[in-house]
């Protein structure tokens, strides 16, 4: 019985071995080609590209239809902004929905709910009218806002539910103290909300970090996706100046995502679980 | 009375936003969807034609055999096999964890960025047929991204890849709120290795197992980004999904008002999925 638990579990870490090969596979193609010419990556792709070469990412970042500061500012922004906004407006409004039993905080709390069933595609076209009629130039600004109002229903629904794990009694006492409310919510409850605002915080920063749709469709603002995608073109198969794109599109991510793993997990999981 | 006036201020700002810049538009989709316009020339109401007309259109109806057909083989794929992936990884070893690690890293990359990665690999000059090439076996090369089977196939497989480690994970947290006195309890009444998962692992398991079918569901129906990039709906129109067939309407073709109306139809068929699968995991969780 021993021995056939020991053959099951070999067969299993051979299994699990494969299936990581293969999924790290493609991951290694675009990383060590970016490294070699393009004239051999056809030829050996799956080699090591000793001697290294950089002219891939010289390239790129002398290309004249790049510009990769601009890229990366424009992403930055949009993913520090959104974030902090989404996470500011929707804690406030979890605060009054959790605490507040009134019939308009019942309403709400379904209001703010339906936004997370939308395919977000029905937005972009009227949204792209809205703005036309109401004058708003298209661009970063108003593209962090776009990020929020699509990640409100999220977060508030998280912020709630975890705001109703909480006692009040604290808040009470603070109130009783003479602290009015917007200090109870600011010194008192929102440091209390922090791991629920680290998974909101992963969940949203990285969505509009990856996100390409939004920026593509609503003026084409050049975040580090689109800016790949406008600067590559859908027909281009110079592949070495292809992952060196995606090398400056991924990298980020990759080493955040080593060096927090394990929030990364909790904040791309515990929405879909709690939901 | 005057705590309850200061409470709804909490509100406002989120408020304001959701409601212009999402509820808004959601509504004139609504109204658009009902009307004749290219976004320029005066609106002219149609009623529900282009409701009909949405249920005439062979150019859609293949966007939707097509996405109908990445969704059903993605969902069973990535939940069949998530589930099997948490149930071997489920263990406190240093081991599970760089698996867990690996499996999970597909996800958090963007999907332009792997879109354009496969696209390398499977295009007809790229790392797969120069692989091909190099062993010798030229005759086995073949235009995986330029014909219709076999780009829907790539995309399938490029959507397990993306989304698999996502589930995995799903299932690992479910996996994991399974009191491990019930499988002592099953040995000790004598059950395998299936009556564990079938009686014990199973039931319990139901409510993250409603979860990961639904986001899976959700995910595959709003597919776009990887289609975009890996084939541009083509070759012609073979590879369109449901949302680029929407988008392509809309922006390409100006055509507001029916794209606004698959849209519609799109909000309609999720929502209604949603409401499906969650009640029925509900009255499946009771039975067991």
């Amino acid at each position: 019985m021993k021995g056939k638990n020991r053959v099951v579990s070999i067969i299993q870490t051979i299994f699990l071995i494969v299936l990581a090969l293969i999924v790290v596979l493609p991951i290694y193609i675009a990383v060590s080609n970016t490294f070699k010419l393009s004239d051999i990556i056809l030829d050996q792709p799956l080699s090591l590209p000793i001697p290294p070469t950089i002219q891939n990412i010289v390239s790129v970042l002398k290309s004249p239809n790049t510009n990769m500061i601009e890229m990366y500012k424009n992403s930055i922004i949009l993913m520090v902004a959104g974030t902090l906004l989404t996470v500011v407006v929707s804690s406030m409004a979890a605060y009054y929905l959790a605490r507040i039993k009134s019939k308009l905080s019942g309403f709400l709390r379904i209001y703010f709910l339906i936004g997370i069933m939308v395919p977000y595609v029905i937005v972009y076209l009227p949204l792209c009218i809205l703005l036309r009629n109401l004058s708003i130039p298209f661009g970063v600004p108003i593209l962090i806002f776009v990020f929020v109002s699509g990640n409100i229903s999220f977060a508030t629904f998280m912020y709630t539910n975890y705001i109703h794990s909480l006692p009040i009694e604290l808040e009470e006492a603070a109130e009783i103290d003479g602290a009015s409310k917007f200090q109870v919510f600011w010194q008192i409850l929102f440091p209390l909300l922090r791991p629920c605002t680290t998974t909101i915080a992963i969940f949203v920063g990285l969505g509009i970090w990856n996100d390409f749709q939004t920026p593509l469709l609503l003026g084409q603002v050049k975040t580090i996706t689109v800016g790949i995608y406008t600067a590559v073109g859908p027909y281009s198969a110079n592949w070495g100046v292809v992952f060196a794109y995606v090398f400056f599109a991924a990298m980020p991510v990759i080493v955040v995502y080593l060096l927090a793993q394990k929030n990364f997990v909790n904040g791309l999981t515990a929405g879909a679980l709690k939901g | 009375m005057k705590k309850r006036n200061m409470s709804i201020g909490f509100a406002v700002p989120a408020f304001v936003i959701y409601t212009i810049l999402l509820v808004v538009p959601i509504l004139m989709a609504f109204y658009f969807s009902l009307n004749k316009w290219n976004g320029f020339n005066p609106m002219q109401f149609i009623g529900i034609e282009n409701y009909i007309n949405v249920f005439k259109d062979a150019r859609l109806g293949n966007a939707v055999v097509n996405t109908t057909v990445i969704s059903v083989v993605v969902v069973i794929a990535v939940n069949v096999l998530g589930l099997f992936l948490a149930m071997l990884v489920n263990t406190a070893s240093a081991k599970s964890n760089i698996f867990r690690t690996v499996f999970f890293i597909p996800f958090v990359l963007s999907t332009v960025a792997i879109s354009f990665v496969w696209k390398s690999i499977l295009s007809y000059n790229g790392v797969l047929n120069g692989i091909l090439i190099s062993l010798g076996q030229s005759d086995l090369i073949g235009n995986w991204l330029g014909k219709q089977g076999p780009a829907i196939i790539c995309i399938i497989l490029v959507e397990i890849w993306r989304t698999l480690g996502y589930h995995m994970m799903l299932y690992l947290a479910a996996l994991q709120t399974v009191p491990h006195e019930l499988y002592e309890a099953c040995t000790v009444d004598g059950g395998n290795r299936w009556n564990k998962f079938r009686n014990v692992t199973l039931p319990l398991i139901i409510p993250g197992m409603s979860v990961s079918f639904l986001m899976s569901i959700i995910n595959e129906l709003r597919m776009y980004d990887v289609v975009k990039i890996m084939t541009d709906g083509g070759p012609g129109y073979d590879t369109e999904t449901i949302v680029y067939n929407i988008v392509s309407q809309g922006f390409s073709n100006s055509m507001v008002g029916y794209s606004s109306a698959i849209s519609v139809v799109l909000f309609l068929a999720i929502g209604a999925i949603s409401i499906f699968i969650v009640t029925m995991m509900n009255k499946k969780e009771v039975e067991m």
